[in-house]
C-alpha cells in the first residue's frame, strides 16, 4: 500500500471511530495497531515499548501533572477565586473584565510553562470555573482558556522554540526575544476581541452580581489582600525559574508546595480537599497521557511508513514566489497538526523547511516564530487537536465537543490574523531581537 | 440467575478498578514532593540527588497506567461526542461496544508486548541509564496490569451495554456510588 | 527490493550528521544494485533516540546507529565501548584495541547475546564540558552543579562537582538561569547546536574521553536472511561510512569551534600538569567500578588495561 493510500485509510478510520464516540487515545492506539497489523504484520507491535517508555519517561511532560496539581489545589482551596475576586473589585465595572484578567493569568502561566498541554490544563483548572460561576457565556470562557493557554509555547520559556533553534542552529535567546512582540500582539488582539464582543453581546459577560459593591471596606481590603497573596504565588514560581532555583518543569512542584502553604495561610486546608485535588489531578493526567500515548503510537506508525517523505518531496521545485512558498509551508504545518503533536512538527519541519526559507532570503528566526504561531493554531483546529482534547478534559461534563469546536473558532481566526501580520511584516518580529542581540 | 452472575461480575470489576484508581492518586502528592525535595536539596544544600528524576518518572508512569481503567469506568476519557450525543441510548450502547472492541484490541497488544519486555528486562537485568540505575522490569509488569485492568473494565462495560441492548433496561440501576466530598 | 530495511539514527533530517547516515543508506542500495532498499529514519521519525537499540533488537528497525550512553541500562558494555572518561584520543591505538586486541570480538558477543549483529565501529569527536565561569584549576570544579549523565556524572563527582540529571531541552534554560553551572554535551557540535555558548562561555580544554566510538548494529534475523555477498556489501558500506564520519566530523568539530568562538566562547586556561593528572585519575578510578557492572565490561576493561 502506498503512503498516500495508507494515509487516506488512517484518516478514514479516525473519522469513523471519532463519529462513534470512541475514547480518542484508545482509538488512535487501536487503529495504529490494527492497520499496522494488516499492512506490516505482527512486527509492528514492537512499536509499543519504545513509544510507552519515551512518553512515560519524558521529564518535560512532568510539567503536566505538576502544574495541573497546582491549579487544582488553588481552585479547590478557593485561592484561585481570591485572585479573580480581587481583580473584579478593581476592574469589575468593565464588561468582559474577568475574561481579561484570565488572559492576564494565562500570560503569567505561559511564562512559567513551556509546553501546550501544561498551559491549557493549568489555565483551565484555575480560570474556567470563576468565569462559568459568574455566568459568562460558555463558549467565550472556553475560547479564552484555549487561546490564553496556548501562550505557554509563545511566551518564553518554550520547549518547541528550544527544539527549533537546536535543529536549525539558531539562537534560542534571540528566538525567545523575537517571540515577545508576537505574544504581546496576540494578547492585545485577544483583549480587544473580548472587549468588542462583550460590548456587542452584553449577555456573554454579565457585569457581576453586585456582590463587590455590597462589600464593607474591611471585606474589600481582605479580598484585595487574598488576591495579592495568590498573585504573589505566581510570581514566586516565576521567580524560582528566573533566579535559577528550579527548571521550568520543576517549578511546578514549587507551585504545588506554595499552593499548600497558601491554603494553610487562608485556613482553607482540609484533608478532603487535598485528597480530592490529588484524585482529580490523577484522573486528568491519566486521561491526557493516554491521549498522548495513543496519538504518539499512531504518528510513530505513520512515520515508520514514510509520511515524512511525502512532505520532504513536495517542497522541491514548486516554482512559487518566495512568499507563496512560506504560505504553502504554513498550510502543510496546519495540516500536520491534524495528526502529529507539536514536538514532532518542529522536529520534522524545522530542518526541512528552514534551509529553503533561508535560501529565499528570509530570516530563520522569523520563520521559527511563524512555525510556533502556526502549531499553536494547528493543535487547536477541529476536528483533531491535542489542545481541544485537553480543554475537553478540564471542562465540566456538560460541555460537549461541539461547544469546544465552536468556542475556539473566533480565537483561531485571531491567531491566524497574528500569524499573517507577522508573516507580512518580518520587521515586527525581528526589530527587538536585532536591537538586543545584533 | 444469569443476570445475577452478570451483576456480580460487573460490580466486582468496578469495585476493583475503583479501588486501584483511587489508590494510585496518592502518587500525585508524592510526585510533587520528590521534585520539590530535589530542588531544595540541590539549591539549598548543593546536593542534587541521583534518584529524584527517575523516581518521579516512575510515579508518573504508574499514575497514568494504573489510573487509566478508573478513568474508563468514569467515562472521563475524551471523545468527540458530536454524533454520539445525537443518537438513541440503545445506539450509544452499540457504539460503545464497537469502540470497546478497538480499545480492547489495543490493550491486548499492550499486555502481550509489555509481558515480553518484562521477561527481557529480567533476563538482561535492564535498568535506567542514570547513575541510580533502578530496575525497569516492574514498569513493564505495571503496564501488563494496567492493560489487564482496562480490559476488565471494558468487558464490564460491554456486559452492561449488551444487556441493555437486549433487555432494554440497565443491568445495574444507576446511580452508582459517587464522591461528593470536596472539603469545602 | 529483495530486502527492505529501515535504518534509524539520532540526527534530524537535513542536518550534516544526518546526511552522513543517509549516504550510508544510499551506498548500501547502490552497492547492492538495489537488492537492499534502505529507508532512512531521522530523529523523531517513528522511534525516539533512546529507543533505537530496542527497536533494532525487536526488528521494528532493521539497522540502527544508537548512542550507547542512552542505553547504558540495557547494554552496559556499550558505555565502556564508547569510551570511559580517561580513555585515549589516539586513533591508531583505538584501532588496535578494536581490531587486534579483541574488543570487536567481545562486543560482537555482547550485542549478539541480545539479538544484534555488531558491524564495524566508527569514531566521533570527544565529549567536552562547558561552564559558566572559567575553570582555572581542577579545584574550581568543587561544588559546581554540572549536568552530566551516567558515567560522566560519576567522573565529575570524582572531581568534587555535583552531577545534576537534566533533560536535554532544559539545559539552555538551566544554564541561563543558573540551575546548573555547566554541562557536558555529546560533542562540541552538540554544544554549538544547543546554543549553550549564549549562556555559558567557558569550554574546558580537556575532553572527558579522548574520542567516542559508536557502532552500527543490525537485527540478527534480518542479517541472517542476507546471502553472503550482500553481507559483504553491507560491511563494505559500513567501512566507507566510518571513514566519512572520521573526516567529516573532524571538519565539523573545527567549524563548530569557530562558530562558537564567533559567538563569544572562550577556552578555560590551559590546565597544569597536576590538573591533567587529577583529571586522568578521576577517570581511571571508574574503570574498576564499570568492570564490576557486567561480564562483558569486565572483559573489555581487562584488555584495555593490558594495552596500557
Ligand atoms: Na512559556
Ligand atoms: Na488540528
Amino acid at each position: 500500500m502506498g503512503i498516500e493510500l495508507l494515509s487516506g485509510v488512517l484518516l478514514l478510520c479516525i473519522l469513523v471511530s471519532f463519529a462513534l464516540g470512541a475514547p480518542v487515545g484508545f482509538a488512535l492506539g487501536g487503529i495504529a495497531m490494527a492497520v499496522g497489523y494488516a499492512t506490516w504484520g505482527e512486527g509492528i507491535f514492537n512499536i509499543l515499548p519504545n513509544t510507552f517508555e519515551a512518553t512515560l519517561f519524558s521529564f518535560i511532560l512532568l510539567a503536566i501533572p505538576l502544574y495541573i496539581y497546582m491549579g487544582q489545589l488553588l481552585t479547590r482551596s478557593g485561592i484561585g477565586d481570591a485572585m479573580f475576586n480581587a481583580s473584579q473589585l478593581v476592574i469589575g465595572k468593565v464588561r468582559g473584565s474577568l475574561a481579561i484578567s484570565v488572559i492576564g493569568v494565562c500570560s503569567m502561566i505561559g511564562a512559567m510553562v513551556g509546553i501546550i498541554g501544561a498551559g491549557i490544563m493549568t489555565s483551565g483548572s484555575i480560570a474556567l470555573k470563576p468565569m462559568l460561576d459568574r455566568g459568562y457565556d460558555k463558549r467565550l470562557a472556553l475560547g479564552v482558556i484555549m487561546a490564553g493557554g496556548g501562550l505557554g509555547i509563545l511566551i518564553p520559556p518554550s520547549v518547541p522554540m528550544i527544539m527549533f533553534a537546536a535543529s536549525t542552529q539558531n539562537s534560542v535567546g534571540k528566538m525567545f526575544i523575537a517571540a515577545l512582540f508576537p505574544a504581546l500582539l496576540a494578547i492585545i488582539v485577544m483583549v480587544a476581541y473580548i472587549l468588542i464582543s462583550c460590548k456587542m453581546n452584553p449577555d456573554r459577560a454579565p457585569l457581576g452580581t453586585g456582590a463587590e459593591a455590597k462589600m464593607t471596606p474591611k471585606e474589600k481590603a481582605r479580598t484585595l489582600r487574598d488576591g495579592f497573596m495568590s498573585v504573589l504565588l505566581i510570581f514566586a514560581v516565576l521567580g524560582s525559574i528566573i533566579s535559577g532555583i528550579a527548571t521550568p518543569t520543576e517549578s511546578g512542584a514549587i507551585g504545588v508546595v506554595g499552593a499548600i502553604i497558601l491554603a494553610f495561610f487562608f485556613k482553607r486546608f482540609r484533608l478532603g480537599m487535598f485528597r480530592m485535588a490529588g484524585m482529580e489531578t490523577a484522573m486528568l493526567v491519566s486521561v491526557a497521557m493516554w491521549i498522548i500515548l495513543g496519538a504518539t503510537l499512531f504518528s510513530n506508525f505513520h512515520l515508520l511508513m514514510g509520511v515524512q517523505d511525502m512532505i520532504a518531496g513536495f517542497t522541491k521545485d514548486l516554482g512559487l514566489p518566495p512568499l507563496g512558498v512560506i504560505i504553502l509551508m504554513q498550510l502543510v504545518m496546519l495540516g500536520l497538526g491534524f495528526i502529529i503533536d507539536e514536538f514532532i512538527i518542529v522536529l520534522m519541519c524545522a530542518p526541512l523547511f528552514t534551509p529553503i526559507v533561508v535560501d529565499l532570503g528570509f530570516d530563520p528566526i522569523w520563520f521559527g516564530i511563524l512555525m510556533i504561531l502556526n502549531i499553536e493554531i494547528a493543535v487547536q483546529t477541529p476536528p483533531y487537536g491535542f489542545a481541544l482534547f485537553y480543554l475537553k478534559g478540564i471542562a465540566p461534563p456538560d460541555v460537549t465537543m461541539l461547544d469546544i469546536y465552536k468556542s475556539v473558532t473566533p480565537f483561531i481566526l485571531l491567531k491566524l490574523m497574528v500569524l499573517v501580520i507577522c508573516m507580512l511584516n518580518p520587521d515586527l518580529v525581528m526589530w527587538l531581537p536585532n536591537k538586543v542581540m545584533g | 440467575m444469569v443476570k445475577k452472575i452478570f451483576i456480580s461480575y460487573c460490580s466486582w470489576i468496578d469495585r476493583l478498578v475503583r479501588f486501584i484508581g483511587k489508590s494510585v492518586s496518592v502518587l500525585m502528592p508524592l510526585l510533587a514532593i520528590v521534585i520539590a525535595y530535589e530542588v531544595g536539596s540541590r539549591y539549598l544544600f548543593n546536593q542534587p540527588t541521583i534518584w529524584a528524576q527517575d523516581l518521579a518518572l516512575f510515579f508518573f508512569a504508574y499514575l497514568v497506567g494504573l489510573g487509566g481503567a478508573y478513568a474508563y469506568q468514569k467515562k472521563t476519557h475524551i471523545n468527540v461526542d458530536i454524533l454520539y450525543l445525537a443518537v438513541s441510548p440503545k445506539t450509544k450502547r452499540i457504539f460503545d461496544v464497537l469502540t470497546g472492541i478497538l480499545a480492547a484490541f489495543f490493550m491486548f497488544v499492550l499486555m502481550m508486548i509489555a509481558y515480553e519486555k518484562f521477561g527481557e528486562a529480567l533476563q538482561f537485568n535492564y535498568r535506567k541509564m542514570s547513575n541510580w540505575a533502578p530496575h525497569t522490569h516492574h514498569f513493564w509488569m505495571m503496564l501488563v496490569i494496567s492493560g489487564a485492568l482496562i480490559t476488565l473494565q471494558i468487558s464490564s462495560n460491554m456486559v452492561k451495554d449488551i444487556y441493555y441492548v437486549i433487555a432494554g433496561q440497565a443491568l445495574i440501576s444507576e446511580p452508582e456510588e459517587e464522591d461528593t466530598e470536596d472539603g469545602n | 527490493a529483495e530486502h527492505n530495511w529501515r535504518f534509524a539514527n539520532l540526527y534530524s533530517r537535513g542536518t550534516a550528521f544526518g546526511e552522513v547516515y543517509g549516504n550510508m543508506a544510499e551506498n548500501i542500495e547502490k552497492m547492492s544494485g538495489g537488492r537492499i532498499s534502505v529507508k532512512m529514519m531521522y530523529a523523531g521519525e517513528g522511534v525516539s533516540t533512546t529507543g533505537i537499540l530496542g527497536a533494532v533488537k525487536s526488528g521494528l528497525i532493521t539497522m540502527g546507529a544508537h548512542f550507547q550512553p542512552m542505553n547504558a541500562g540495557e547494554l552496559p558494555a556499550g558505555i565502556v565501548e564508547v569510551g570511559l572518561p580517561g580513555g585515549t584520543a589516539d586513533v591508531a591505538k583505538l584501532s588496535v584495541l578494536f581490531h587486534e586486541d579483541g574488543w570487536n570480538e567481545v562486543l560482537t558477543r555482547a550485542y549478539g547475546e541480545q539479538g544484534l549483529v555488531y558491524l564495524d565501529p566508527y569514531i566521533q569527536p570527544p565529549v567536552y564540558l562547558l561552564t559558566k565561569k572559567p575553570i582555572n584549576s581542577v579545584a574550581d570544579f568543587e561544588g559546581l552543579k554540572l549536568r552530566a549523565p551516567g558515567a560522566y556524572g560519576k567522573f565529575v563527582r570524582n572531581l568534587g562537582a555535583s552531577p545534576v540529571s537534566m533533560t536535554w531541552s532544559e539545559i539552555y534554560t538551566g544554564l541561563a538561569t543558573g540551575v546548573i553551572d555547566g554541562s557536558i554535551g555529546s560533542n562540541l557540535i552538540d554544544h554549538r547546536d544547543g546554543n549553550h555558548v549564549e549562556v555559558a562561555k567557558y569550554m574546558y580544554r580537556l575532553p572527558l574521553a579522548g574520542a567516542q566510538v559508536l557502532p552500527v548494529v543490525v537485527n540478527q534475523k534480518a542479517w541472517n536472511k542476507l546471502p553472503d555477498d550482500l553481507k559483504a556489501i553491507v560491511k563494505a558500506a559500513t567501512t566507507i561510512h566510518a571513514r566519512e564520519q572520521m573526516t567529516k566530523s573532524r571538519l565539523w568539530e573545527a567549524e563548530a569551534i569557530a562558530d562558537m568562538e564567533a559567538k563569544g566562547m572562550k577556552w578555560s586556561p590551559e590546565p597544569s600538569e597536576a590538573d591533567k593528572a587529577a583529571w586522568k585519575k578521576a577517570g581511571e578510578s571508574l574503570w574498576d567500578e564499570y568492570a564490576k557492572a557486567d561480564k562483558f565490561s569486565a572483559e573489555l576493561i581487562e584488555i584495555l588495561k593490558k594495552q596500557q
